[in-house]
């Protein structure tokens, strides 16, 4: 019989798992085509005949346009975090084990990095590029890259003394040899687990930049540009204009619940935690 | 302690001018010319040529940058592109704007947080303690636009408790009692996730101290409950500056949404405004206030820091 060993953990994932799949098959479960509405069937509420979620202003099915926007809205909160976590842990790495100097200058770096506001930082690179979605993953890398390459940082100077490097190093390891087969194995799990903490933040940041009219151009389907479109229906069809806001905090519940679970085991791992 | 706080504010100097260098530097370089942004793409070559002079595009950047930053440490920020007018005329009530927010937004973050952070500390195993997590993994992840759509479908649109955005009514009486019905929302909306990171993180502190051998001295002399609750308190309280620290800071950057949304005239709005328009000169500016806030609110959180916790100071 099969168990689960990690029912919380396991939970989480599904969660985090379950909007991925539903972009992925989003052209098998969506109703109708996302971008064609009929103007007679505007703003019907969910439950209407056909729209099981309704229609939004120019009476295109909401199910359909959920759906697929998930893709653009989902890549952008991956793609990010997952250029951070490559960069910030090369960046991270780096700064510990080299001199002296070069210590120094990246971490008096990223200090003036993070006195920058974040959403503003992530606000003015999207504008100053062409909207869209290349814009905002490279928006979203910048601000997060800072903190990882601190967590990556922090964790490669903790063991940057350890006995086991000094053996590597005296048993003639060569410098590439002894950071992918000696320190990466240790940051690397760390890195990992702090950069799927940041999917959600990713996930929110993207769409409010949508939201803000700076990321994917209509009629693509996006969470936050579907907020903003329904935003004026707010007063009349509360329903309609809660929906985008509610797939983007449910989604945001998902991954930070996956992310803390993760942060937790990894706890459990390496050092002995109540 | 004075010479711990004139080391910190000796060190804050580098990271401001490396701010302003940044902040100008990425201004200056991008792509996008203030002269075209403002005359128009058809404009004659003279006209541009004395646009470029006027504004002082001409000359180098590490001129063009000493020369900001002198006038920058005078108060003096350049005129605005887009309104022109001065851009510390613009910045000052749109600070004090935010500051309101920002003020009422963190009395509920530190309250918020610490009500449910104890919470989840008093019982190691409880529901109580899972309830908190929940509760504060929820209000973690609830993105600022969504809650404010969402707080304002209910209680502004369908109850009509309260107003839907603006500082204080066209018609009404006006006064403080007017701007706090006007604060709740905004206010609110911008707390939340602050507000769960910071019961995150007494959770933690507090529980760490509560099981420690600390409490269980003090337990052991007879103290009630509430007492050893209230020491408990006290030496997990540099966990709790140091993160409500840091969501003071990100409340003063973070509030463009809210702020959007709700028609509230502070900073985040004016700097969006801002980029949107290309007004570089406001932008720089505003940059540069808001990260000097920044580096300001850290090193008022490290002094606070030194002064309840003297391990700090050596």
């Amino acid at each position: 019989m099969v168990t689960i060993r990690h029912p919380r953990t396991a939970l989480a994932a599904t969660a985090a798992l379950l909007p991925v799949l539903l972009a992925l098959a989003a052209p098998l479960l969506a109703p109708a085509d996302p971008d064609t509405g009929h103007l007679a069937d505007r703003l019907l509420d969910p439950g209407a005949p056909g729209h099981p979620l309704g229609t939004d202003g120019q009476g295109r099915d909401l199910l359909s346009r959920l759906l697929w926007a998930a893709r653009p809205s989902l890549t952008a909160g991956l793609l990010p975090v997952a250029v951070a976590a490559l960069a910030g842990a090369l960046i991270g790495i780096t700064a510990a084990l080299t001199g002296r100097a070069t210590e120094q200058a990246l971490l008096r770096t990223l200090d003036v990095l993070y006195a920058f506001p974040g959403v503003l930082l992530a606000i003015a690179v999207a504008t100053l590029l062409t909207p869209g979605l290349g814009a905002t993953v490279l928006a979203l890398s910048v601000v997060l890259t800072p903190a990882v390459a601190r967590v990556a940082f922090t964790e490669t100077r903790r063991i940057r003394t350890a006995e086991y490097l000094e053996a590597a190093t005296v048993s003639g390891a060569t410098r590439t040899t002894l950071i992918l087969r000696q320190v990466l194995p240790v940051v690397a799990p760390v890195v990992l687990v702090y950069a799927s903490s940041l999917v959600g933040l990713a996930v929110v940041y993207a769409a409010g930049l949508s939201f803000l009219g700076l990321g994917v151009p209509p009629p693509t389907p996006e969470w936050g540009a579907m907020l903003d479109e329904l935003r004026p229906a707010l007063f009349t069809h509360p329903w309609l204009a809660a929906l985008p806001a509610l797939v983007i905090l449910a989604v945001s519940v998902a991954f930070n619940a996956l992310g803390e679970t993760l942060r937790g085991r990894l706890g459990e791992g390496t050092e002995a935690t109540r | 302690m004075t010479r711990f706080l004139l080391r910190r504010l000796l060190l804050a100097v580098p990271t401001l001018l490396g701010v302003s260098a940044v902040v100008f530097a990425t201004v200056a370089l991008v792509p996008g010319d203030p002269v075209t942004a403002f005359l128009g793409p058809g404009a004659p070559a003279e006209a541009r040529q004395a646009l470029a002079e006027r504004i002082g595009l001409d000359r180098p950047l590490p001129v063009r940058y000493l020369d900001w930053l002198g006038h920058a440490l005078t108060g003096d920020l350049g005129t605005s592109t887009s309104t022109q007018r001065p851009v510390a005329a613009l910045l000052l009530p749109a600070l004090g704007q935010t500051l309101t927010l920002t003020a009422a937004a963190f009395a509920l973050v530190l309250l918020g947080g610490v009500l449910l952070g104890t919470l989840g500390a008093l019982r190691p195993h409880g529901w109580t303690r899972r309830l908190s997590g929940a509760a504060a993994t929820l209000a973690v992840s609830a993105p600022q636009y969504s809650v404010a759509l969402l707080l304002t479908a209910v209680l502004a649109v369908h109850w009509r408790l309260l107003p839907a955005g603006g500082t204080h009514d066209a018609f009404g009486p006006g006064g403080t009692g007017d701007l706090l019905r006007h604060l709740v929302l905004p206010a609110t909306a911008a707390a939340l996730v602050p507000l769960g990171l910071t019961a995150k993180v007494h959770r933690a502190a507090l529980s760490g101290v509560l099981a420690s051998d600390l409490a269980d001295g003090l337990r052991a002399r007879g103290l009630g409950r509430a007492a050893v609750l209230r020491h408990c308190a006290h030496n997990a309280s540099p966990a709790l500056l140091t993160i409500g620290g840091l969501q003071l800071a990100y409340l003063l950057e973070g509030v463009v949404f809210v702020e959007t949304l709700y028609a509230w005239p502070g900073l985040g709005r004016l700097l969006y405004d801002a980029l949107t328009a290309r007004d570089l000169p406001l932008v720089q500016g505003g940059v540069l206030l808001v990260a000097t806030a920044f580096v300001g609110v850290n090193l008022l959180v490290d002094a606070a820091h030194a002064a309840i916790d003297p391990r700090v100071r050596s």
